[in-house]
This record gives structure tokens, sequence and C-alpha cells, in this order.
């Protein structure tokens, strides 16, 4: 159930997802998050949902970071 | 006083809901008639039953169809959104642009190689949703991150040849505009909003319905993507 | 026919091997190296080399089946755009006017 690969995936997650919301600088945070998308659409793959995992890649991990990505080039990097 | 009040209603309000959850079968357990009867029943019956080889598109589109009406409505929605914060409030780009840099020849050469590939991809994902795993909102999503793409490395404006202003807003609200026309669609055939023929000799129709709607979502949700993108990047 | 096995399976492990090889050494580079442009150029490699050696192995441990046909455009698009984006990467870091690393402290004699 629970394999050695699961749990890294997991413990990948919930760092990632601790450092995206710590971090101060939105850019890095931004990186994490799209990190955070791909190792859930990992997550989803192993689990057996491909459906899933596809649109957490797309939307996740691409177009989402695009979209802040963009919204930081137009407003402040670091968070006040 | 305040604080002791609000402690006093949260406890007051979080009882019953305590109580509900304590009364509810115990969660992942096999014996739930959620896994017994309803998913036994999907997997059994929906690639011939709802028009679909990939069970997952029988699931959002035929079986939640409702609810998959209401998510492609947010989505346009989301675009509503986005054009009434930016444009009318005029909140778009009040910081000095960055310095522009030529886009470099190569990666040109290489997203001019690559497009029409990550087309053929996007168009595959779309129309093979009701086979394999992908869909209308994947496909979708991945025809969005072309024209971002086409729109950072050639240019707005080659960008908005892809996306033109009169089918503009039909491309838009392509996907809640599918839905609907398929759904009234069901109102005619069935009698039911959303529903499918269920006769042996209506099955062709079945499909068809679906790679309907799926090409609704992808086109709606790329023009949707697109334009984000687009009112997001416009100074 | 057991021959042909031992050969994909010897080819698919060298293959593999080279892969994971150069994701530990491209990680150890993003680790390590002193300024962008080497850690840029340590990611291009590990993901140009390391993604793309890993799916030629898949590729030829599943054989002349279709799927190793969607591998290989996989491999073909990884090794297209991953050396593109380390190019962009360097390039935009470069005419923002990022200065390349230097050994400090070896003004005088060689290097």
């Amino acid at each position: 159930m629970s394999s050695i690969f699961d749990l890294t995936l997991i413990a990948l997650l919930i760092a990632s997802a601790l450092l995206a919301v710590r971090s101060k600088d939105l850019l890095a945070a931004t990186i994490i998050f799209s990190t955070y998308s791909l190792v859930m659409c990992l997550v989803w793959m192993h689990r057996g949902s491909p459906d899933v995992a596809m649109t957490e890649a797309a939307v996740g991990a691409g177009i989402t970071t695009i979209l802040f990505l963009v919204a930081i080039g137009k407003t402040t990097r670091l968070e006040r | 006083m305040k604080k002791a009040l609000v402690i006093v209603l949260l406890i007051v309000a979080a009882v019953p809901l305590v109580a509900a959850v304590a009364g509810l079968p115990p969660h992942g357990s096999p014996s739930n008639p959620t896994y017994t009867h309803v998913s036994a029943y999907y997997l059994e019956h929906g690639a011939e039953e709802a028009g679909a080889e990939n069970i997952v598109t029988d699931m959002i589109l035929n079986y939640r169809g409702f609810d998959t009406n209401g998510e492609v409505t947010v989505i346009f929605t989301s675009l509503a959104a986005v054009f009434g914060v930016l444009l009318l409030t005029g909140a778009v780009a009040r910081k000095p642009a960055a310095p522009e840099i030529p886009v470099s020849m190569v990666v040109r050469f290489i997203a001019r190689l690559l497009a029409p590939f990550i087309a053929i991809f996007a168009v595959y994902v779309i129309l093979n949703g009701h086979i394999s795993p992908g869909g209308g909102f994947q496909g979708g999503t991945v025809l969005g991150a072309l024209y971002i793409t086409v729109s950072i490395v050639l240019g707005r404006d080659e960008a908005r040849r892809l996306l033109p202003r009169g089918p503009k807003p039909w491309l838009q609200a392509a996907g809640p505009l599918t839905f609907v026309g398929v759904g009234l669609l069901g109102l005619v055939l069935t009698g039911y909003y959303l529903g499918f023929p269920t006769t042996p000799a209506l099955a062709w129709l079945r499909t068809a319905m679906i790679v309907v709607i799926e090409i609704g979502i992808g086109v709606g949700g790329a023009a949707v993507l697109a334009s984000v993108y687009e009112t997001m990047e416009a100074d | 026919m057991s021959g042909i096995d031992a050969v994909i399976g010897a080819v698919t492990a060298v293959l593999a091997g080279v892969g994971a090889f150069f994701f530990l050494v491209g990680t150890l580079g993003i680790l390590r190296l002193p300024d962008f442009y080497c850690r840029t150029h340590a990611a291009t490699k590990c993901d140009t080399i390391g993604a793309g050696s890993i799916l030629l192995a898949l590729a030829i441990f599943n054989r002349l089946h279709p799927e190793s046909l969607k591998i290989i455009a996989l491999a073909a698009l990884v090794l297209l755009s991953s050396p593109t984006a380390g190019h962009a990467l360097a390039r935009a870091a470069f005419r923002t006017g990022l200065v390349p690393w230097q050994r400090t402290g070896a003004k005088g004699g060689g290097s």
C-alpha cells in the first residue's frame, strides 16, 4: 500500500508545500509551487488516475505558473 | 465577553457536525455503500451505457454532467472576473516595463518547429479523451499554453492572429454554449436536460454528444486561458 | 531468442545507468557549482542526456511496441526543448547583465 516510493513522494509534497507557503520571495514560491504540482502529478499517476495527473501537469505546473510569473512581472517580487 | 460568546457559538455549531461525522460509515472502509454499489455499477456498465471507453469521461460528462456544466461555467466566469478586475479598474501595468530583450533565434526556430506538434497533441488529447486519458480540459490547457508560448516567443501580434477579434467571444464562451446545446438536445430527445439517449440504436449519438462537449470544453478552455494571459500581459 | 533478450537487457541497463549517472552529476552540479551559468549548464545536461537516455532505454526495453514510438517522440521533444530552455535562460541572464563567475584570488598566477 504505502511503499518507499509513495512515502518519498508524500514527503516531497509536504516539504514543497511548506516551502512554497513560507518563502518570502514570490518568484521562488512560484517555482516551488510548480514543483509541488509536478510531484502531485506523480502521486496521481502512481495512484492510477492518469486523467487527473494530466490535468495537474498541464494546469498546475504549466498554466498557473505562467500566470503567476506574469503577475509577479507586473507587480513586485518580494512579499511585503 | 465577545470572545467567550464566539467560543460558545462555535461549540454549539461544532456539536452537530461532530455528531454527524460520528454517524458516518467508517472512512475508506471497503464495505461502504459508495464502494459496493455506486462505483461497482459505474465500472461495470459505464463503458456501454454512457458512450465513452474512458470511464472518467463517462463520469464527468454523462453521469455527473451537471457538475461539469457548472464547472465549465465557472471557468468562463473566471475570465469575466479577470476582465472585471484588470480592464474595468485599469489596474494593468503601472510598472515601468523591463528592458526589452529580443528573442533569440534559436528559441524562435524551436518554437516554430514544435508549435504544430503541440497543436496536434492538444487536438489528439481533446478528441481522444473518450478513449484514453485526457479530454477537453487537458487538451484545452495545452492549446492555451501553446498560445502563450507563441505570444512570448513570436510576439503579441502573431499570437493575436490565432485568436481573431471576431469569433473571440464565441470561442471564449464555447464551453458553456456547447454544454447547454448538448443539454438541450438531450432535453428534446429524452425529456431531461443533459439526458443521453439510452436506446442501443442511438449509441453513436451518445459518443458524438460526448465528443462535441469535449471539443467545446477544449476550445473554450484554451480561449479563456489565452485571453486571461492576453489581458494580464497587455499594457 | 534469449540472446536478443540479453542484448536488449544489457543495452537498457547501460542506457539507464548513463541516465542515472547524468542525473546524479547534474543534481550535484546544481547544488555545488558557483554561479548561475554553471548551474544552468548542469541542469541542462541533466535534462538532456539524463532524461534522453533513460527514455531511450525505456523505448528499447519495450522493443517494437507502439509505445516505443511515443517514448522516442518524448525523447526527441526533450532533446529539442531542454537545450533551448537552457540557452534562453543563460541568454536572458547575460543580456540583463549578470556577470559570469571568475575564480577569485587568481589574479596573478595561472588559473
